[in-house]
């Protein structure tokens, strides 16, 4: 992770850890370059905006060393330039401030699988198997039949096992702009519904546990 | 009034009234003059006269001659004083001119000579221009002046505000059209005329001043912006983690429900902010063809099933249409207006969504405004205290349809219309 807001560094560090990952952090450009150079990383977390540089010039520069590690660039500026720039120079993806953690822990997650597993495009959860590449889900080896909202919501609850997702991230994830005017959250609740019952329908235990009137936790 | 008719209108009047009072003027000078100029002809043609009589005085029948030369000369009258004396005087007399049918001034000297120890009358008189004449001749000229003058200083007066006013002109044609949040500066021609040059000077800075306080101001909301978004994301981080702690009460995770629904519609807020200032600051340049059946399409399909949530009914009548502009900009328009129809309508209500030859009309039921159409559009306007709702969302139609040139019109007919023409 290279961000120089360190209370904002540290709650995403926080929150991946809980999903076994290994987070180095980096505070400044100079610390971020010397980490890059001696370590491979699944996934970079990085901030264009650093005190003593631009982030750009290190995914630049990360490139141009030949390194495959992926990187999400992470920005408060949200600016199309900035975003074409970094896509440009080889970032997978881009997430701009403010974001829900459950969601910048789906990017990662989707990142890492992509570098890591090339050819093994299956993730599973239990029972449930989820092929990412023909976005098909199976139960016990049955396939089930899902729309491409539920498809979406088990994988980012997937993504973020064992975690409380809030209505709000999910709202967000799955309708991006349009969660505005889901105020009162029934469109979620439909889908977390049909998604549940196609699951247990299927021979999956129940995972899907309603946190209060808070959100979700996709759990063993 | 334009100033240099103002000005004409002082200059002609003065012309006018000093030529009328030149003529009387002229007209007494002039004979005056004459008058003057004849009377020292007469005064030398008297001496002469007696002088040149000098020379006749050993003859003896000088009386005789003299009586002759009176009654044959026009000019010149000489007779026996009968013992009156005249002092020698002039005067201006008229006679009747038998041959023009009509009296005529002449001038007359008149004087009791002695002419060998007798004593006579010497008269001599000399024709003088005709007072009708005179002042026929100077009217004529002045008259002629007045015609040449004024019409001189028309076109004098034209062909200045053609060329000094031009610049001026120039100047508050671009002060007319000036627009801070589009135009660069002025840039005023140099006149070489002090007023002018200094008029320019003065609009000038100001204009530049006025623009730099405005692009201070834009700037220090899109960084204003910019900086919250850091601390907000670090509010929602904490708040994430919060959730997953294990000994959450019910009471908790519904104030944490509530603090994440302040944060929400903090940086939903924020976002549209800097959308705000980012359009302002023309960052959406990229202009492309746009289908805009292919947008609304896309757009109502995800839409769709939220509406369906208040059995809000969306109808869409598509039509072919391409306008060439930028694409995220059209998104964004699109996007906010039917979020507007389906946020601002009833429970069972209609949106209704045509594309027509070069136009989009949105419309929807709802309630008819308690705020005035203009107000609508300004930021944070807001007819309810609709938490979901930043009340920029039309400011930001309105901004796109600016930025983009496209016109946009609301009526209320028994439903909100909204009219985008491209």
């Amino acid at each position: 992770m290279i961000e120089d807001e360190k209370e904002l560094v540290k709650g995403m560090a926080q929150y991946l850890r809980q999903e076994s990952y290994v987070c180095e952090i980096a505070y400044t450009a100079s610390e971020a370059r010397e980490k890059i150079m001696l370590f491979d990383y699944d996934c970079i977390l990085l901030d264009i905006s650093l005190p003593d540089g631009n982030g750009l010039q290190i995914l630049y520069e990360l490139k141009r060393m030949g390194k495959a590690d992926g990187v999400i660039i992470i920005t408060a500026k949200n600016s199309l330039d900035d975003r074409v720039t970094g896509l440009n120079l080889g970032a997978d993806d881009y997430l701009s401030k403010p974001f829900y953690l459950p969601e910048l822990s789906a990017r990662v997650a989707a990142v890492i699988r992509r570098k890591r597993f090339e050819g093994n495009t299956k993730l599973s959860f239990k029972e449930i198997t989820i092929d990412l590449l023909g976005k098909t889900v199976l139960v016990h080896g049955g396939h089930v039949e899902l729309t491409r909202k539920e498809y979406n919501l088990l994988l980012f609850l997937v993504s973020n096992k064992n975690r409380v997702v809030s209505k709000n991230a999910i709202a967000e994830h799955l309708s991006g702009d349009d969660a505005e005017l889901l105020d009162k959250f029934d469109f979620i609740y439909s889908h977390i519904k049909n998604l549940k019952k196609k699951l247990t329908e299927a021979g999956a235990e129940d995972y899907l546990k309603t946190i209060y009137g808070l959100g979700y936790k996709f759990a063993a | 009034m334009r100033l240099l008719q103002l000005s004409l209108r002082s200059l002609l009047l003065y012309a006018l009234v000093l030529v009328i009072l030149s003529i009387p003027v002229s007209f007494f000078s002039i004979s005056e003059i004459l008058n003057e100029e004849t009377d020292e002809t007469l005064d030398l043609q008297s001496s002469q006269f007696l002088s040149h009589l000098g020379n006749f005085t050993y003859l003896d029948d000088l009386e005789t001659d003299l009586e002759v030369l009176d009654h044959l000369s026009n000019n010149i009258h000489i007779y026996p004083s009968k013992g009156r004396h005249v002092p020698r005087h002039f005067e201006t007399i008229s006679v009747f001119d038998s041959a023009e049918q009509e009296y005529r001034p002449f001038r007359q000297i008149s004087s009791s000579v002695t002419i060998k120890g007798k004593p006579y009358i010497l008269s001599i008189r000399m024709s003088l221009v005709d007072n009708d004449r005179l002042v026929l001749a100077i009217s004529l000229v002045q008259t002629l002046l007045i015609v040449l003058l004024v019409a001189g200083l028309l076109f004098i007066n034209r062909s200045l505000s053609r060329k000094i006013w031009k610049p001026f002109y120039s100047t508050i044609n671009q002060l007319k059209a000036y627009e801070l949040d589009k135009n660069k500066a002025i840039e005023p021609e140099v006149t070489h005329i002090v007023e002018f040059d200094d008029l320019n000077k003065t609009v000038s800075a100001l204009t530049d001043r006025n623009r730099k306080v405005f692009l201070q101001q834009k700037e220090f909301i899109e960084n204003a912006s910019h900086e919250l978004q850091t601390p907000l994301a670090i509010f929602q981080g904490k708040l994430d983690l919060l959730m997953q702690s294990p000994t959450l009460s019910e009471a908790d995770a519904g104030i944490i429900m509530e603090l994440e629904a302040a944060s929400r519609r903090m940086s939903r807020l924020n976002k549209n902010l800097l959308l705000l200032s980012k359009i302002d600051n023309e960052q959406f340049l990229e202009k492309e063809e746009v289908e805009v059946g292919v947008v609304l399409g896309e757009l109502l399909v995800n839409l769709q099933p939220v509406a369906q949530l208040d059995h809000i009914e969306i109808t869409y009548h598509a039509h072919a249409l391409n306008v060439h502009c930028s694409k995220p900009l059209l998104e964004i328009l699109l996007t906010n207006l039917i979020h507007n129809a389906i946020r601002h309508n009833t429970a069972g209500g209609k949106v209704d969504v045509t594309i027509e030859e070069r136009a989009l009309c949105i419309s929807n039921s709802g309630p008819p405004l308690q705020m005035s159409t203009e107000k609508m559009f300004e930021r944070f306007s807001k007819e309810t205290a609709n938490a979901q709702s930043t009340g920029l969302g039309l400011a930001i139609v309105k901004k796109i349809c600016d930025t983009c040139h496209f016109e946009l019109t609301y009526r209320y007919d028994y439903g909100h219309h909204f009219v985008v023409r491209f």
